[in-house]
C-alpha cells in the first residue's frame, strides 16, 4: 500500500493533480462565459448596426463600447480558437505603429471597394481595415464620421460589425465545441500533461500584464523627453485607462484561478487597480505633463509588480514557468 | 517527401552518436559548438560584408551598371551568413543589444533619400520619415539644427539612427544599404524589386535624383558602419570574448539562452511579426527585404540557423562544416523520442520555409504572396508560420525537458520599445 502511494506520487505529484483541477475551473468559470459575453455582446453590436449604421446613432455606440469591453476581458486568451483563421487578429489589430488601419480604410472608402458586400470576400481584407480599432476609427475620427462617402461608410460600418460578430461566435463555437475539453482534460496530443495545459494559461496571464505594462501603458509613456500622447490606445473613443481597468479585472480573476487564490498576488492586483481608479486620466493625456506623468508611470510599476510575483513567486510554487509568447519579438 | 524527413534524422541520428562515441554529451562541449558556430556565423558575415564594401568603393569610384548589380550580388550573398546569426540574438543580451544597428526593421526610408509621392509625408509617429538626408545638408531634428554636410558614419550612427527616438528611423545597417542600392519597390503586389538606376550614382550631369555624391557618401558610410560594427560582434564571439565568456559563465543559463534565441526567434519574431502579420495586413512593404524582394532567402535563413544550433552544425560561406557536440545529443540523452520530435519539426519548418524560397526563385516573388485573395500564396506562407509555431511547442518541451526553465529574457531593447505587434 505505501510501495503504490509512493508509485503514484512519483507519476502524479500532487501539483499536477491539483492544475487538472484547475485548467478545468479555467475553461469553466473564466474562458467559456467570458468568450459567451463576446459572443452575445457582439451580436447587439451587429443588430444596431443593422438597424442604424450612421456614425453618430447612440444606439450603435452604446453597442461599440459594450462589445469592445466584453473583448479587452478575452484579449489575453491569444491560444486555440481565437488563432485559427486569423480570428483574434480580425478582431483587434493594436498597436498600429504604420498606420495601417487608416490607409487601409482610406484605400477601401477611396476605391468604394466591393470586397464589403460578401462576407467570404471581406474576411480577405486586411485585419487592419477589420475589427474593433478599425470600426473605432469610422465611428470616432473625424477624417472618417464626417466624410462625405457617408453611404459607402455605412455599409462599410454593417460590414465590420458582421465580421466582429462572426469571428467571436466562431472563436466561442471553438472552445465549447472541443478546445476548451482539451485545455481542461490534458493528456492529449495538444496538452501532453497538466504541466503543458498549466504553462499555456501561465503565459497568456504573464503576456497579458506584459502588454498592459509595455504597450497600453508604455507606448503612450514613450520616454520623459518624448512622450507619446497619440499613441494611447483607442483613444478616439476614450478607452484608453477603460481598457487597462478592464484587462486587470480579467487578468486578476485568471489569476486567482490558476494560483489558488494567492493572497499576495490578488493584493498586487488589488493596489494596480486603485492606481487606475485615482488615475482619472481616461487617454492617458498627463503623460505629456511631468506633474501627471509620474501618477501613470506609477500604475506601469504596479502592473508589473504583480508580473513579478507571478513569475518570482507563483511560477515556481506552481513549477510553472511562462512559456514564449508574441513580444518576444522586436 | 516523407523519405527525405527519413533521410534528414537519419543523418542527424548518425552524426548524434558520433558526437556522443566517447560517453556523456556536457553541457560545457555543446555551448562550445554554440559559440564556435556563432564566431563563425559572424565570422562569415563579416567576410561578406567586406567583399560588399568592396563592390561599393568600386560602384562609387566608376559607376556603371554592371557595377550597381555587382554590389547588390554581394549584398545578396551578404545576408546569407548573417541571417542565420539571427538566432543568437534573443538569449543573448551583447547581441540583442547591439543588432538594431545592423539589422534594424522596418524603415522610413523618406529619412535617407527621395521616395515616391505615393509615400506620404511626416506621420503622427514619425516627423522626420521623410527628411531626405541625402538632399537635405543642414535640418532640425528634435528642435535642433543638424549640420550634415557631411556624411560620416559617426552621423549615421550618433545622430540619424533611431533619429527622434523613433524605431522606424533606420539610417544604418543592411536595409539602409538595401534600399541605398535598390530604391523603394514601387511594383506592389506586382513582380518586380525596386530599380533604382546606376545613374543615381553618376558623376556630374549624368546624375539622376540628385545630390549623387551624397548619396555615394552615405552608402560608403553606411558600408564602412557595417563592417567594423560586425567586426565587433566577431570578436565578441572569439576565445576570449565577451559573449563567449557570458555564454559559458553558467552552464544551465547558457543552454537557456540557446533555447530563448530558438523559440523566441521562431514565434514572436518570424511566425508572428515578419511573416504572419505582412500576410494578414496584404501589405507588400511589410516584407522583410522589401526593396531587394530578397524575403524568402531572408525567412530560409532564420529558419536555418534555429536548426543550426540544434543540430550543432552550420556550413560556412567557405562550404566547410563546424560542428561538434550538440543540444539535440543533450536532449536526446534525457529523452530520445522528444529529440527526434524537435529534429522532424526543425526539418518540416525547413521544407515549409523551402517551399517559399522555390516560388520564389521561380517568379512567384514574396510580395505576390501577400496579396489580397491569394490563396496559393497564403497557404506557402502560412506553411511557414504554423511550422515556426508548432516547433516552439516543442522547443517549450525542451526546455522542460532539461529543466532549465529560466525563460524570461527581455534584452534592453524590448523593453524600451514595447512595439509587440500584436498579443
Amino acid at each position: 500500500m505505501r510501495f503504490l502511494s509512493l508509485a503514484l506520487s512519483i507519476l502524479l505529484p500532487a501539483a499536477h493533480i491539483v492544475q487538472a483541477a484547475e485548467s478545468e475551473a479555467i475553461v469553466q468559470a473564466h474562458i467559456l462565459p467570458r468568450y459567451a459575453l463576446l459572443d452575445s455582446e457582439t451580436a447587439k453590436l451587429a443588430d444596431a448596426a443593422e438597424a442604424d449604421c450612421r456614425p453618430q446613432s447612440e444606439a450603435l455606440q452604446t453597442a461599440y463600447h459594450s462589445a469592445f469591453d466584453a473583448w479587452i476581458g478575452v484579449a489575453h486568451l491569444r491560444f486555440g480558437p481565437s488563432e485559427q483563421g486569423d480570428r483574434a487578429f480580425a478582431l483587434a489589430f493594436w498597436p498600429d505603429p504604420r498606420g495601417s488601419t487608416p490607409k487601409a480604410l482610406g484605400a477601401l472608402i477611396r476605391d468604394a471597394d466591393p470586397a464589403l458586400d460578401a462576407a467570404d470576400s471581406f474576411a480577405s481584407v486586411s485585419i487592419a481595415a477589420r475589427g474593433f480599432y478599425a470600426l473605432e476609427y469610422l465611428l470616432y475620427d473625424p477624417a472618417f464620421k464626417d466624410a462625405q462617402t457617408a453611404e459607402y461608410q455605412c455599409r462599410l460600418i454593417t460590414a465590420i460589425t458582421q465580421d466582429i460578430h462572426r469571428n467571436a461566435a466562431a472563436i466561442r463555437a471553438g472552445w465549447e465545441d472541443g478546445y476548451g475539453a482539451l485545455l481542461a482534460h490534458p493528456g492529449n496530443d495538444t496538452y501532453r500533461s497538466a504541466d503543458e495545459a498549466t504553462r499555456q494559461v501561465f503565459t497568456a496571464l504573464s503576456t497579458g500584464l506584459e502588454f498592459n505594462a509595455d504597450t497600453r501603458l508604455g507606448r503612450p509613456l514613450g520616454t520623459f523627453d518624448r512622450p507619446r500622447p497619440n499613441r494611447a490606445e483607442a483613444r478616439r473613443s476614450g478607452r484608453s485607462l477603460r481598457h487597462v481597468v478592464l484587462s486587470l479585472a480579467s487578468l486578476r480573476e485568471l489569476a486567482g484561478l490558476i494560483s489558488d487564490s494567492d493572497a499576495e498576488l490578488d493584493r498586487k492586483f488589488e493596489l494596480a487597480l486603485e492606481r487606475a481608479d485615482r488615475l482619472d486620466d481616461p487617454i492617458f493625456a498627463g503623460v505629456a505633463d511631468p506633474a501627471k506623468r509620474f501618477r501613470v508611470e506609477a500604475l506601469q510599476q504596479s502592473v508589473r509588480d504583480i508580473r513579478s510575483v507571478l513569475s518570482e513567486h507563483v511560477g515556481p510554487r506552481l513549477g510553472i514557468a511562462a512559456g514564449f509568447n508574441s513580444m518576444d519579438g522586436d | 517527401m516523407k523519405s527525405l524527413i527519413l533521410v534528414t534524422s537519419a543523418a542527424a541520428l548518425s552524426l548524434g552518436s558520433a558526437a556522443m562515441a566517447d560517453g556523456q554529451v556536457t553541457k560545457a562541449a555543446v555551448l562550445d559548438t554554440y559559440a564556435d558556430i556563432a564566431e563563425a556565423t559572424y565570422a562569415d558575415s563579416l567576410t561578406t560584408a567586406k567583399r560588399l564594401q568592396a563592390a561599393v568603393d568600386a560602384l562609387i569610384a566608376n559607376p556603371s551598371a554592371e557595377a550597381l548589380e555587382q554590389a547588390k550580388a554581394a549584398w545578396i550573398a551578404a545576408r546569407v551568413p548573417y541571417q542565420q546569426s539571427e538566432v543568437y540574438r534573443f538569449g543573448n543580451a551583447i547581441v540583442d543589444d547591439w543588432e538594431g544597428k545592423v539589422n534594424a526593421w522596418p524603415l522610413d526610408e523618406g529619412l535617407i533619400d527621395y521616395v515616391d509621392a505615393s509615400y506620404g509625408g511626416p506621420s503622427d509617429e514619425n516627423e522626420a520619415a521623410v527628411l531626405n538626408v541625402i538632399a537635405t545638408p543642414s535640418f532640425t531634428l528634435s528642435g535642433e539644427t543638424v549640420d550634415a554636410s557631411k556624411i560620416t558614419p559617426a552621423l549615421l550612427e550618433e545622430t540619424l539612427q533611431e533619429a527622434d527616438g523613433v524605431e522606424a528611423n533606420v539610417a544604418t545597417g543592411y536595409h539602409a544599404i538595401e534600399f541605398l542600392l535598390w530604391g523603394q519597390d514601387l511594383n506592389g503586389h506586382a513582380a518586380g524589386a525596386g530599380a533604382r538606376p546606376w545613374t543615381d550614382y553618376a558623376t556630374g550631369d549624368d546624375c539622376t535624383g540628385g545630390h549623387c555624391d551624397r548619396r555615394s557618401e552615405y552608402l560608403k558610410a553606411a558600408s564602412d558602419l557595417l563592417v567594423s560594427d560586425l567586426e565587433w560582434m566577431a570578436a565578441q564571439w572569439a576565445d576570449g570574448g565577451a559573449a563567449r565568456a557570458e555564454v559559458m559563465a553558467d552552464e544551465d543559463a547558457g543552454i537557456s539562452a540557446m533555447l530563448t534565441g530558438m523559440g523566441s526567434l521562431s514565434y514572436g519574431e518570424q511566425a508572428g511579426e515578419r511573416m504572419r502579420l505582412g500576410l494578414m495586413l496584404n501589405d507588400p512593404e511589410e516584407e522583410h527585404d522589401c526593396f531587394s524582394d530578397n524575403t524568402h532567402n531572408s525567412h530560409y535563413y532564420d529558419g536555418m540557423g534555429v536548426q543550426n544550433v540544434y543540430l550543432g552544425e552550420y556550413v560556412r560561406v567557405d562550404g566547410s562544416l563546424v560542428t561538434g557536440p550538440s543540444l539535440s545529443d543533450l536532449v536526446a540523452e534525457h529523452d530520445a523520442t522528444l529529440d527526434a520530435e524537435m529534429t522532424v519539426k526543425l526539418s518540416q519548418t525547413m521544407m515549409a520555409l523551402g517551399r517559399i524560397k522555390t516560388a520564389a526563385e521561380a517568379g512567384f516573388a514574396y510580395d505576390m504572396m501577400l496579396e489580397r485573395g491569394n490563396a496559393a500564396g497564403e497557404a506557402l506562407v502560412m506553411g511557414g508560420v504554423n511550422g515556426l509555431i508548432d516547433q516552439t511547442k516543442t522547443i517549450e518541451r525542451v526546455v522542460a525537458a532539461l529543466g532549465v526553465s529560466a525563460i524570461d529574457f527581455e534584452g534592453s531593447d524590448s523593453l524600451d520599445n514595447p512595439d509587440a505587434v500584436f498579443q
